[in-house]
């Protein structure tokens, strides 16, 4: 049995989506979201076997809910814009259906999800960020609780490397998230974020001043009095920004 | 304005200038004649050389034209300058006269010429008064060509902001979403199907319909937008609500076609799509002092990702608008706690 969950937030395109899968047998609907808080709590709690999932959605996009999956569901993108079936294929999403949708292609596609059931999947999960479109305007995460977070990259203080994880620093606040600290320097947007450390990626709008501390070592000193380290490497791809 | 202006042809001031010499000469040598001082052929001899002086002056009296110009200069420094010009002018081709009549007396003995300098003086005035009128007629009819031009330019650039506008009026996700939204009540509902398609149909034909007009009222363009909020409310179902109030005066405005459907369509896609929850969308429109006002309101996710394809749509509008008001009208947006807001003024 196949079991599916399915994202949409309009209704008549889930109950499409309902009426082709009532008619095959070997599928079973566990879950319905209307968006994608919905459709992160729902893998985590049913672990299904297929995600139907919808790519515009408000608050969370269809990229966005995977990256902060924990589970690794086949995915198959339904969607009305066919600019993305090329970063659907990348975030190795198994299938794109384009709206409206064709009973006979559905078919197919559902043919491909049971021989895929079963068979090991390359998790879809972190690979998606890398594939987000660029530069990154947003930042997706999960907290312990599993409440999501959305962080506009505008509301980014910095981000602070912890082991294979990032802290990121927003409005007082500290939000890990399991990524290396490269990966998401090389999505952010060279001109407002510049890694200024081994450890560390700063939004320029938040530097106060820069004070040289010792022979050779300098800090940052943010408007909230925050004092992060800057290399001698950082220090020169500042100077070239400023 | 002065580069055609000065642009006149060659060929046209040559002949301009033929024209001068030619009937200050005839009408010099039609004044021996009438005064039986001498034969055509030593009244014409006599007339040719000062003619072709005060041909000169006429040709040049153009840029006294140019530099008081009808539509623009005072009577009284059109007068008094070509007053000045005009008795200078005269003055000049007197004396060639003077200069010129005692020299031909000299060479043929048989005739002797003997000229009233002051009569002569006085047909110099009118003269050049000829030539002046024809230069203001001839920069008229160029400044009317040219405004003919201006106008044309202005349609061309109306017309390819319309195309541009209209092409971009309907987003095709739109097309797309909504045949789903057919295809998915076909199963279950196959009525209310059968109307939403229908619906689709009308409205398609609708835009195609108004697109084509030059203006159409306000009350039509409302009802476009109700037709599209329509199909949208079928798709997005508890999440989009609407509220229009329009009053009875703004409705009978004449604004071109399309202008406010891709506004709408902005703040669906853009404005209550990115709310988990949907919203409101609140459109208002009143006439007061001749002014049109429209006012578009739609909550909108501040941290929403895509914020191109707005950004185009209102550009387009606001190119739309200007170009059919003249830029007397205006279009505003703006984005304040989650609100987006766009304000039209339209003059009457």
């Amino acid at each position: 049995m196949i079991r599916v969950v399915i994202v949409d937030d309009e209704l008549p395109a889930r109950e499409l989506l309902r009426e082709f899968l009532a008619a095959d047998e070997d599928c079973e609907i566990v879950a319905e979201c209307a968006n994608g808080f919905e459709a992160v709590k729902a893998v985590a709690q049913h672990d299904p076997d297929l995600l139907l999932l919808d790519i515009q959605m408000p608050k969370l996009d269809g990229f966005e809910v995977l990256e902060l999956l924990d589970r690794s569901p086949i995915v198959v993108f339904v969607t009305a814009h066919d600019e993305h079936a090329l970063r659907a294929f990348e975030v190795h999403a198994l299938d794109y259906l384009l709206k409206p949708l064709s009973q006979e292609r559905f078919q197919q596609v559902m043919e491909r999800v049971k021989r895929a059931a079963g068979h090991d999947r390359q998790p879809v999960a972190g690979l998606a960020t890398s594939l987000r479109a660029k530069p990154l305007q947003r930042i997706v995460v999960r907290g312990e609780d599993g409440a999501i977070q959305v962080v506009p990259v505008s509301r980014l203080d910095y981000i602070e490397a912890a082991d294979d994880a990032i802290r990121i620093a927003t409005s007082g606040t500290k939000l890990r998230k399991q990524q290396p600290i490269s990966a998401i320097a090389s999505q952010l947007d060279p001109d407002r974020f510049v890694r200024i450390h081994r450890a560390y990626v700063v939004n320029l709008e938040r530097i106060e001043k820069i004070e040289l501390y010792a022979k050779d070592s300098r800090v940052a000193i943010l408007r909230d009095g925050t004092r992060l380290p800057v290399s001698r490497s950082g220090y020169q791809r500042l100077k070239e920004l400023l | 304005m002065a580069t055609t202006r000065t642009a006149l042809s060659r060929a046209a001031l040559a002949l301009y200038g033929m024209a001068a010499v030619t009937l200050a000469a005839t009408a010099s040598s039609a004044f021996f004649l009438w005064a039986r001082h001498a034969s055509p052929g030593m009244a014409v001899a006599a007339a040719l050389p000062p003619s072709l002086v005060l041909g000169a002056i006429a040709l040049a009296s153009r840029f006294l034209c140019n530099a008081l110009p009808l539509r623009s200069a005072s009577r009284s420094s059109i007068a008094i300058g070509h007053a000045g010009s005009a008795a200078a002018a005269s003055g000049l081709w007197v004396l060639t006269w003077k200069s010129w009549v005692p020299a031909l007396n000299a060479q043929i003995a048989t005739q002797h010429l003997d000229p009233d300098y002051s009569l002569l003086f006085a047909l110099g005035v009118m003269l050049y008064v000829a030539a002046v009128a024809v230069h203001y007629l001839v920069l008229e009819i160029e400044a009317l060509r040219e405004a003919e031009d201006e106008v044309l330019r202005y349609r061309v650039l109306a017309r390819e902001a319309e195309l541009r506008a209209f092409k971009a009026q309907v987003d095709p996700h739109f097309l797309f979403n909504s045949l789903n939204a057919v295809a998915s009540m076909c199963g279950s509902r196959p009525l209310e199907a059968r109307e939403m398609a229908q619906r689709l149909a009308d409205f398609f034909r609708l835009i195609l319909r108004l697109g084509a007009l030059e203006r159409i009222t306000l009350a039509e363009e409302i009802d476009l937008v109700q037709r599209y909020l329509a199909i949208e409310q079928v798709r997005f179902g508890d999440r989009l609500t609407t509220h229009i109030d329009v009053d009875e005066g703004a409705a009978a405005c004449m604004v071109p076609p399309l202008l406010l459907q891709p506004l709408v369509e902005n703040a669906v896609r853009h404005g209550v799509a990115s709310m988990v929850e949907g919203g409101t969308i609140d459109i208002k429109a009143t006439l007061e002092d001749h002014m049109l006002r429209i006012v578009v309101d739609n909550p909108a996710d501040p941290d929403r990702t895509d914020a191109r394809g707005e950004g185009i749509g209102i550009e387009n509008a606001r190119g739309r608008l200007s170009a059919v008001s003249e830029g007397r009208a205006m279009l505003q947006a703006a984005e304040a706690e989650g609100q987006f807001r766009v304000v039209i003024e339209l003059p009457r």
